[in-house]
């Protein structure tokens, strides 16, 4: 069923200066450098205008988790206000080029994939490299404590080519990866084709990009419109044909779905269509087990976990799908954090002058997986996955991991040592 | 699968509380709402019936007996509806959840108390918690109100002022503390948050203790502290040797959220689910029966199926009801029939401050005995569709002050009648 979308700019006008979202927004409730959505985003929008400075460059701490919007009452989409606003800063030369070369390198997992996969042994020896580290906090201003990824030895693509298709598939289901499985967590996406299969899906996996979050999170509006084009010239043809495009990464689906076409105002009818079509896995399975197709004849997964809903996730308005999923595997308790963001959203905690922040905002999360001692976090999204373990030291999968493994797949990577693999 | 048996629509008072009871009455629960509700901006306190008749010189200080009038006057009002018995019993369960929050609402039916506002009015509410009571305005000792530098939501010399001359002993300070000299924001949720730290709370004391006087109380803005209000409260009590109160100041409210989140995590910890930023836009419904309530989600609406359904979305105020351009009052979800004035010539009377009120204060959707909306012919519209709250027709909450106490009464009536029909079918 279609949405009627209010454009960004007339939410403004629905703004009753409740104040509730200044309540609700972790990264103005732990740092004076952010005065709050309300201010920032309604407020501060009347004054900016083409041609004009800024009024306040502090829009920059907003880190785009939009928890502000899921509280606000009359609608204001104060998230994307803030981030047109950051993209205006970008347009008129705000940032300087060493901040915005940063933001770039950052946000351009893909390109860093492509570039470091061929030689992922030493890309990987330089990203953990303490000088290299240090080198990259002073100079170009990532932090040297952040939680960066490793690439992994095979590709998903790679992997994906080699898995036998299995015989006698009844319907079929397009996979987005992301660029976070392709190079640096292709167990994510090995779970998510095994869970697909075992319900009796072809899956396709054409060709794709970047979704183009991280450069719209960072204002780099340009660059990111040519990713979204080209992911809606390539996955359109599937949309036509009534495919629903799924995927594991909460914040590439939603991107898809909405921050894309929102912040970008492409809604033409192609990237409608595409929007239309893709689904947050979760949400496609949860479907499935409400017309009754999904198999759920689970095998138990002895475990206790925490499970934290990612803000990209709870964006989606959709509540919690995959603890509705994850409560018809036996055996496995899990516990519902209601922390509203783990501090990292996407690149932000990343940078120098954010870091800090970051683990701020994620504290009480990150207290509560200690609190509950679990050995593990189920979590959807992959940075926040990265924040969580690298503060806790809890290693941390996607709820999909844990639904192979319940299919009876052998555990990989965390669950693994926990299950024994 | 997870079977919703209750989807309760609107997070504000009457929408927490109907969730919370039918939760714990065993139902499984889900509520859904565009955002968070009215209590952020409200005083955090019970206001069950402030001003009645709506003409009478003083505020009414006996609200069992006025509501005993106002049922037998309206038997359309909601109040009438839920019955003082369950209203009692409403106010009673909030304050057993409360207290064991560590937070205790004082005050029942029998007396209104008199406390300051945030302009230094008398305000008169039922329920208040022990942060505010030492307020009260019908004892005789003299109070100083304390306000922040760089706090700009509240006015300690509005308040004492407008005391003064309501010969209420009463005068202002302002502190500048150096904790928030150098802050760039000074918000309520910061300052609670301060408040929390022992200390803020010394730095406080010593700037605040040589200018007490003779001051036997001392009220300050509602924010102290989001979670652990009262221990604040006496540990200040004890380092400044008087009593201490909370005044509300402007939105957000922290004794508003406090509430907010005791029932919250009430409804919670009894296993239901508090879904926000999902608006519903329509619904579907069958044989008489609603199905199905759509919520606005990212590139789709989102469908919720469940047994029973519950609109607590609020009046023209909250949004539940809108009218359109030509002045006909429409329900927004479910198209209910809505009572009140059809043209808009008919909202209002030509005197502005008219003892009898605007016909638009009290419009809103009628309902029957067991709180369905009805048609015109007083037939539910849906067996299975309750509303609860302010969206109630008959009520003139406003200028009653009684907008906590028609949500909280009407909430608990069909959140009870919601569990028990539970147990029935058990
Ligand atoms: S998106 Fe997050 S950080 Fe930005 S204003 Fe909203 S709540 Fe605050
Ligand atoms: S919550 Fe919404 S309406 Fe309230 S101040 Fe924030 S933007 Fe404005």
């Amino acid at each position: 069923m279609g949405v009627q979308v209010q454009p960004v700019e007339v939410t403004l006008d629905n703004c009753i200066k409740c104040n509730i979202c200044v309540t609700a927004c972790p990264v103005t409730a732990v740092t004076d450098r952010f005065p709050g959505p309300k201010y920032e985003g309604p407020q501060a929008a009347r004054f900016r205008h083409a041609g004009q400075p800024s009024p306040d460059l502090s829009v920059d701490y907003c880190s785009g988790c939009r928890v502000c919007n899921m509280v606000c009452p009359t609608g204001v989409k104060i998230a994307e206000i803030n981030a047109r606003a950051r993209a205006f800063m970008v347009e008129r030369g705000a940032f300087s080029w060493r901040a915005r070369l940063r933001n770039n390198l950052l946000a351009r997992s893909e390109t860093i994939g492509k570039l470091g996969h061929p030689v992922a042994p030493l890309a990987n020896a330089l990203l953990n490299n303490p000088l290299a580290r240090w080198a990259a906090h002073v100079v170009l201003g990532i932090d040297r404590r952040a939680p960066l990824p490793r690439l992994a030895p095979q590709r998903f693509t790679a992997w994906f080519q080699a898995h036998p298709k299995p015989s006698g598939a009844t319907r079929q289901v397009v996979y987005f990866h992301g660029c976070s499985t392709e190079y640096y967590e292709p167990r994510v996406g090995r779970a998510a084709v095994r869970v697909l299969e075992a319900n009796g899906f072809q899956v396709i996996v054409p060709p794709q990009n970047c979704c183009g979050l991280p450069l719209l999170s960072n204002g780099e509006f340009g660059a990111a419109r040519a990713y979204h084009r080209s992911n809606v010239r390539k996955l359109v043809t599937f949309a036509r044909q009534g495919h629903a495009i799924v995927g594991t990464s909460t914040s590439c689906t939603l991107t898809l779905k909405e921050e894309a076409p929102e912040l970008l105002d492409a809604y033409d009818e192609e990237a409608r269509l595409l929007a239309e079509h893709t689904f947050d896995l979760n949400e496609f399975l949860l479907t499935l087990a409400e017309e009754g197709t999904l198999r759920t004849d689970f095998q138990p997964v002895p475990l206790t976990a925490v499970y934290h809903p990612p803000c990209q996730y709870r964006a989606h308005r959709l509540g919690f799908p995959a603890v509705e999923l994850l409560q018809l595997v036996p055996d496995l308790h899990i516990s519902v954090s209601q922390v509203a963001c783990c501090g990292i959203a996407g690149t932000y905690g990343f940078k120098r002058e954010k870091y800090e922040i970051a683990m701020q905002v994620g504290r009480p999360l990150f207290d509560l997986v200690r609190q509950e001692g679990v050995p593990i976090v189920i979590c959807d999204s992959e940075t926040c996955r990265w924040q969580i373990t690298h503060a806790t030291g809890v290693p941390a999968v996607h709820p999909v991991e844990v639904l192979a493994v319940a299919y009876g797949h052998p555990p990989e990577g965390p669950l693994a040592s926990l299950l024994g693999g | 699968m997870t079977q919703v048996e209750v989807l309760v629509i609107g997070a504000g008072l009457a929408g927490l509380v109907t969730a919370w009871q039918a939760a714990q009455g065993g139902r499984k629960v889900r509520l859904v709402a565009k955002g968070w509700g009215a209590l952020f901006w409200h005083a955090g306190c019970v206001d069950v019936l402030g001003y009645y008749p709506l003409d009478a010189a003083n505020a009414v200080s006996s609200p069992r007996q006025a509501l005993a009038q106002l049922v037998r006057e309206h038997p359309r009002h909601p109040y009438a509806l839920v019955g003082i018995e369950r209203i009692e019993a409403a106010l009673s369960a909030l304050q057993t959840l409360c207290e064991a929050a560590n937070y205790p609402l004082h005050g029942s039916l029998d007396h209104n108390w008199l406390l300051p506002s945030a302009v230094g009015a008398f305000r008169p509410t039922c329920l208040a918690p022990e942060t505010m009571t030492a307020g009260d305005l019908t004892r005789r000792e003299p109070m100083v109100i304390v306000g922040f530098e760089h706090f700009r939501d509240f006015y300690p010399e509005l308040v004492a002022d407008n005391l003064l001359e309501q010969e209420v002993l009463a005068r202002s300070v302002r502190l500048d503390l150096p904790a928030l000299r150098d802050r760039r924001f000074v918000t309520a949720p910061l300052l609670a948050d301060l408040f929390e730290r022992a200390d803020f709370r010394q730095q406080v004391a010593e700037a605040l203790r040589p200018k007490l006087g003779s001051a036997a109380r001392v009220g300050f803005p509602a924010v102290l502290g989001l979670r652990r209000a009262v221990e604040v409260k006496r540990d200040l009590e004890a380092m400044l040797g008087r009593e201490v109160f909370e005044i509300p100041s402007l939105p957000p409210s922290v004794p508003g959220m406090r509430l907010h989140n005791i029932l919250v995590e009430a409804i919670q910890r009894q296993g239901g689910e508090v879904l926000t930023g999902m608006e519903a836009v329509r619904a579907d419904a069958a044989n008489g029966q609603v199905q199905t309530v759509w919520t606005e989600a990212a590139a789709r609406l989102k469908p919720h199926r469940a047994r029973t359904f519950v609109l607590a979305t609020g009046g023209l105020l909250g949004g539940g009801i809108v009218a359109e351009p030509d002045g006909t009052l429409r329900e927004v979800i479910f198209g209910l029939p809505v009572e009140g004035p059809h043209e808009r010539v008919q909202w209002f009377r030509l005197d502005f401050l008219t003892p009898a009120g605007h016909p638009v204060y009290s419009s809103g959707l009628a309902v029957d005995e067991h709180f369905r909306p009805v048609d015109a012919d007083g037939a539910p519209v849906y067996t299975n569709l309750f509303a609860a709250g302010t969206t109630l027709a008959g009520g003139e909450v406003v200028r009653e002050r009684s907008f906590d106490g028609v949500a909280l009464a009407t909430g608990y009536a069909v959140g009870t009648q919601l569990a028990a029909q539970a147990q029935e079918a058990a």
